[in-house]
């Protein structure tokens, strides 16, 4: 598959790359590792007039501590250069969810802010232009039907970004900046549950840096995929404890690939904060995070698999949590 | 319009320059432009690995998923460059004895892929082999033969590196 003709700028600061993109009004796609977006362009489900390089800004670079103990991550380091980086190796979960996106020739090109911005997915846009032609275009094709669900007046098309469960569970926060200067922003409050405007970012906006806080607790990370190292998620979930193992004072279980945003699974937490963390609360919270997940869009998988996924993976993420000993960030 | 650009690209060793436009693939400049047809074209998206390369940080690189315009300036050695004066690289003289090669479409990348691999991490584990051969997927047979291969590439690799350390072994 070819790549449809596109300029393409090198800016040489994050106030030029801003500028790029917000002159261009919403023509021009920043260009990070490129592993999401120059596929999507040889599919033509984007068709920007000009690509702005963006990774090698010095603005998006480097792995620094933050505030009170924290770390404060540039959003154009390399997936691969992350899991080499010492403290993100102490910080269990944070590891597992990186290494699990796609494969290491993926990890060595892709970024962790092309991975928070990867769009969602679904078994029928995710495909060439050619295939896709042989059916009347969906919601996030501009057409009025969802080939998935056809009853859905809406897309729910699936965010798979693995990173994202993750750093929604340890709290992470990101720095954007824009035509309109910088803003700090909740990663939680980043996402919405819309599968064609799945994120907040205004026009010209880039994140620049994800702040993740010190946690004195624990994380961990479990995704389960078709093959384990290539493909996204069938469900993916994410947890920090922090307290004693068995009583933990606070809890954060988010799961991903079940919505077009992370979904944080409260009645799961809630009833681990109530009761603790033992054998028998860990089934029953797994049980319970049907009533967090709702109606859930089964793409890629039947009906009703999904809701098994992520209560056996809750299940053994609790386990996990119960058991690891890293004291997170 | 998309312009036209002069880039300076080393492949192998040898510094070229060559005329690109901004949407050319480092794929299509190996392959159309330099004739180093060794990198293979398969998925183009990311996922099968038959395209790889191995960049300047001595990392596996998908070149389907590479611009040409962004390794300006930059070395990749592609599968024409492995091989030494002295014969096939030790992977590709593994991959050889254990037949690991059916049809032959993937076994470029298999082999960029675990020398990368190597480079960086001499003393690979049959996990960390696994891992990396996650991305570059043979069509044909397998991994086993490509996975003993590499284990045996590791044992090679680190009695050489004894050798040159210490003389060869005795007895
Ligand atoms: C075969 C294959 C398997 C994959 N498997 C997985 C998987 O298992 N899990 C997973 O999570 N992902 C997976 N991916 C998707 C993708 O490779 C990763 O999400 C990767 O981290 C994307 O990062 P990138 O730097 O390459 O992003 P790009 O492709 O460069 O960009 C992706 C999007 O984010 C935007 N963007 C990038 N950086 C910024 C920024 N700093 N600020 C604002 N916008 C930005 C771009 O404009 C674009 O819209 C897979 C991809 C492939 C091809
Ligand atoms: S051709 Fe590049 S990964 Fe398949
Ligand atoms: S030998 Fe045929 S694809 Fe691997």
């Amino acid at each position: 598959m070819q790549l449809p003709p596109f300029d393409y700028a090198v800016p040489r600061n994050l106030a030029e790359a801003v500028d790029r993109l917000a002159a261009s009004a919403g023509n021009a796609a920043a260009l990070a590792g490129g592993t999401d977006l120059l596929v999507n362009l040889k599919y033509r489900l984007v068709a920007p007039a000009a690509l702005v390089a963006i990774r090698g800004l010095p603005e998006l670079r480097g792995v620094r501590d933050g505030a009170g103990g924290g770390l404060d991550i540039g959003a154009g380091e390399l997936l691969a250069d992350l899991l080499e980086h010492p403290r993100i190796a102490a910080l269990g979960g944070l590891h597992a969810a990186i290494r699990a996106v796609g494969s290491q020739h993926i990890r060595n090109l892709g970024t962790l802010g092309g991975n928070l911005c990867l769009p969602t997915r679904c078994w029928y846009t995710n495909q060439s232009e050619a295939w896709r032609t042989a059916r009347t275009p969906c919601w996030k094709t501009e057409g009025l039907v969802c080939h998935v669900i056809p009853s859905s007046t809406t897309c729910r098309a699936l965010n798979s970004a693995d990173t994202a469960p993750m750093l929604v569970a340890l709290g992470a926060s990101l720095v954007l900046r824009g035509p309109r200067g910088e803003r700090a922003l909740p990663l939680a409050d980043f996402y919405q549950d819309d599968g064609v405007n799945q994120h907040t970012l205004q026009p010209g906006e880039l994140i620049v840096r994800v702040l993740v806080p010190a946690v004195a607790g624990r994380s961990a990370f479990r995704k389960l995929a078709a093959r384990t190292g290539l493909d996204y998620g069938y469900a993916s979930v994410a947890g920090v404890a922090i307290g004693p193992a068995r009583r933990p004072r606070e809890l954060r279980v988010v799961a991903g690939s079940v919505a077009s945003r992370p979904v944080r699974l409260r009645h799961a937490e809630a009833l681990v904060l109530e009761r603790g963390l033992t054998p028998e609360t860990i089934e029953a919270a797994a049980e319970a995070t049907r009533a967090d997940l709702g109606e859930v869009t089964n793409l890629f998988s039947p009906p009703g698999y999904k809701k098994r996924v992520v209560r056996g993976l809750v299940a053994k993420l609790l386990a996990d949590l119960a058991t690891t000993k890293e004291r997170a960030a | 319009m998309t312009h036209r650009q002069f880039i300076t690209l080393t492949v192998n060793g040898d510094r070229r320059e060559v005329v690109v436009t901004p949407e050319m693939l480092l794929l299509d400049v190996l392959r159309d432009g330099f004739g180093l047809t060794g990198t293979k074209r398969g998925c183009t998206s990311g996922a099968c690995g038959v395209c790889t390369v191995q960049g300047d940080d001595g990392r596996a690189v998908l070149s389907c998923l590479s611009l040409a315009i962004q390794w300006d300036g930059r070395s990749v050695t592609t599968i024409e460059g492995v091989a030494g004066p002295e014969g096939l690289h030790p992977v590709q003289q593994a991959f050889l004895e254990f037949g690991a090669v059916q049809c032959g479409y993937c076994t470029p990348g298999l082999v960029m892929t675990v020398k990368a691999l190597l480079d960086r991490t001499p003393a690979a584990d049959a996990a960390a082999i696994d891992e990396a051969l996650a991305g570059a997927i043979c069509r044909c047979t397998g991994h086993i033969k490509v996975k003993e291969a590499a284990r045996q590439a590791v044992l090679r690799l680190q009695a050489a590196a004894q050798e040159q350390a210490h003389g060869p072994a005795q007895g």
